[in-house]
């Protein structure tokens, strides 16, 4: 699969709301997409592409603004396929992916606490790695690694 | 009768490292599960960012502390394709003698503490002693018995000393000897099928949906093994069989990891002939000298090539001994990584407990997660 050929499939679903496919290494190539554009990105992408492996879902803070990626598998095409859209780093919110793959619940859950991205109406957004009623998002770029930090935390099962 | 959250851990002979399982209990039948991991988390991903590109692999070495190499590969894979570097071949089977080697101890490792979870001790200690003779190996080339910081950006840290191809075959003929006895201690013991068969079930098709790879999917009967999909390394070169089992319980994974031990010593002897009659650099030549390449010869413009890396993502898989890991590296042209993410096998594994634990009781937990293989430090990270 090359990215014309996702480019031809995707591009008459979401119109505008898809900003391009490019190359990307190691993968049949990376899909930049408008938020608003997630749900039925990830339909598509799922149901006529075929990709129904969902690898993984991380966060990117560029500083002006913070980027969500998702890594895909497809096991008819044996290619990796990488989705990219741009948030806001005021208002870095995201449809969750978690109702088209499950298996995203950990993953956004991670990213969320980690990077501060938000997912809407993900059905369980918790701390997963760090403690319950940890505020920092250590993966931002303010976070940094030599400054002490003030850390409050709260017993997770009282 | 009422129900009740119990926490399996995160002191429980069940976990095998620290992570809590929560469980909401009616009598003895499990209704629902709640996983909480994070008590081993280092932030190896923010403490990449402030390191040399060399400077991480000692951190892989920690993200799983049986697979050590295997995740040093998957991060060198992806910091050559962010840099563009190419190793030399010989460098390449180095690399897949060393994942192998892994896999072989990493399930060694699994099988003995599966094993006695069920209740036969005589196995967990075959499989501790047979493993110690992978270790010495590794500790013959790295110097190192379980963090070896042997892989370097651009090759490997050094050759193999004398005699290694040698005494590696003597270690792999007593493997092979020793997997049948392994076989009839298990498979041929009622115990272990009573405890084992029909337990933890997991179909395919929630396997994909849930993100499970490995040999908990390879046991559902999905055959996907990137080694052979998406072949890295040398791995193309190789004859080997993708180990399947279609039962999708605890037994059929044994089985899967069982057979991926006999094809991984059947890869070894392929990666030891080829060494024997291949010497060659085992560094690339272009290496920049601030990546750190003490053994191998340093191109002339290699000092230039500092700071003047183009900028790039570099994105990596590889099939560990536990499933499927990846690595995202992201290079914005300076001497660290922008970013680094990776993608745990045993973090998906474990997300989907709920799937293959409700509906089974109290007494099944061990079995069935034993039979996931956790490794909490890739989990964490």
């Amino acid at each position: 699969m090359q990215p014309d050929d996702l480019t031809g499939v995707l591009a008459p679903k979401l119109g505008v709301r898809l900003k391009g496919v490019e190359p990307f290494p190691g993968t049949a190539g990376r899909v930049r997409f408008e938020r608003e554009a997630a749900l039925d990105l990830f339909r598509a992408v799922r149901d006529d592409l075929g990709f129904r492996h969902l690898s993984m879902v991380g966060g990117i803070d560029w500083v002006d603004h913070r980027e969500v990626f998702y890594v895909l598998w497809s096991d008819d095409a044996k290619q990796y396929l990488v989705l990219s859209t741009d948030v806001p780093a005021d208002d870095p919110r995201v449809e969750t992916a978690s109702s088209v793959w499950p298996s995203a619940n950990w993953h956004e859950r991670e990213a969320w606490e980690l990077v501060g991205i938000v997912f809407d109406h993900h059905p369980d957004l918790r701390h997963l790695l760090t403690p319950d009623g940890y505020e920092f998002r250590p993966l931002l770029r303010s976070f940094k690694l030599h400054e002490p930090e003030e850390l409050e935390v709260k017993a997770r099962h009282v | 009768m009422s129900e009740m959250w119990v926490n399996m851990g995160p002191q429980h002979p069940m976990t095998h490292g620290l992570w809590n399982l929560r469980v909401l209990l009616d009598g003895e039948l499990i209704r629902d599960v709640d996983p909480e991991v994070g008590y081993l988390h280092r932030g190896i991903e923010k403490i990449s960012e402030d390191r040399h590109y060399n400077e991480v692999i000692t951190l892989m070495d920690r993200c799983c502390y049986v697979a050590g190499l295997t995740w040093e590969h998957l991060y060198i894979i992806a910091s050559e394709d962010a840099l563009h570097l190419e190793p030399p071949e010989r460098a390449l089977y180095l690399r897949v003698m060393c994942d192998e080697f892994q896999r072989i101890a990493s399930h060694l490792m699994w099988y003995a503490a599966f094993v006695q979870d069920i209740g036969l001790m005589t196995p967990f200690l075959y499989g501790m002693r047979d493993r110690d003779l992978i270790l010495d190996l590794f500790q013959s080339f790295t110097g190192a018995r379980m963090t070896y910081e042997y892989l370097r950006v651009g090759g490997v840290r050094n050759d193999l000393p004398p005699g290694f191809t040698d005494h590696t075959r003597k270690v792999l003929d007593w493997l092979t000897a020793r997997f049948v006895d392994y076989d009839k201690l298990c498979l041929g013991s009622d115990i272990f099928h009573k405890r084992c068969d029909n337990l933890g079930v997991l179909k395919a098709a929630d396997c994909v949906a849930h993100g499970v790879t490995g040999p908990m999917l390879r046991s559902a009967g999905l055959r996907r093994d990137l080694r052979k999909d998406r072949p890295y390394a040398v791995y193309n070169q190789l004859d080997f069989e993708v180990a399947l089992a279609d039962s999708a319980d605890v037994t059929g994974r044994y089985v899967v990891r069982m057979e991926e031990m006999r094809q991984a010593v059947r890869i070894l002897r392929q990666v030891v002939d080829w060494l024997d009659h291949h010497p060659g650099p085992v560094m690339a030549e272009q290496v920049p000298r601030w990546l750190g390449a003490p053994y191998a010869p340093v191109g002339k413009e290699g000092y230039l090539l500092k700071r003047n890396y183009p900028k790039g993502v570099g994105f990596s898989s590889v099939e560990e001994p536990h499933g499927e890991a990846q690595a995202y590296v992201v290079n914005e042209g300076g001497e660290h990584p922008y970013r680094v993410k990776f993608r745990s096998p045993v973090f998906a594994n474990i997300s989907a407990a709920r799937q293959y634990l409700v509906g089974y009781r109290i007494a099944d937990i061990p079995p069935i997660m034993g039979s996931v293989d956790v490794c909490v430090g890739e989990v964490d990270r």
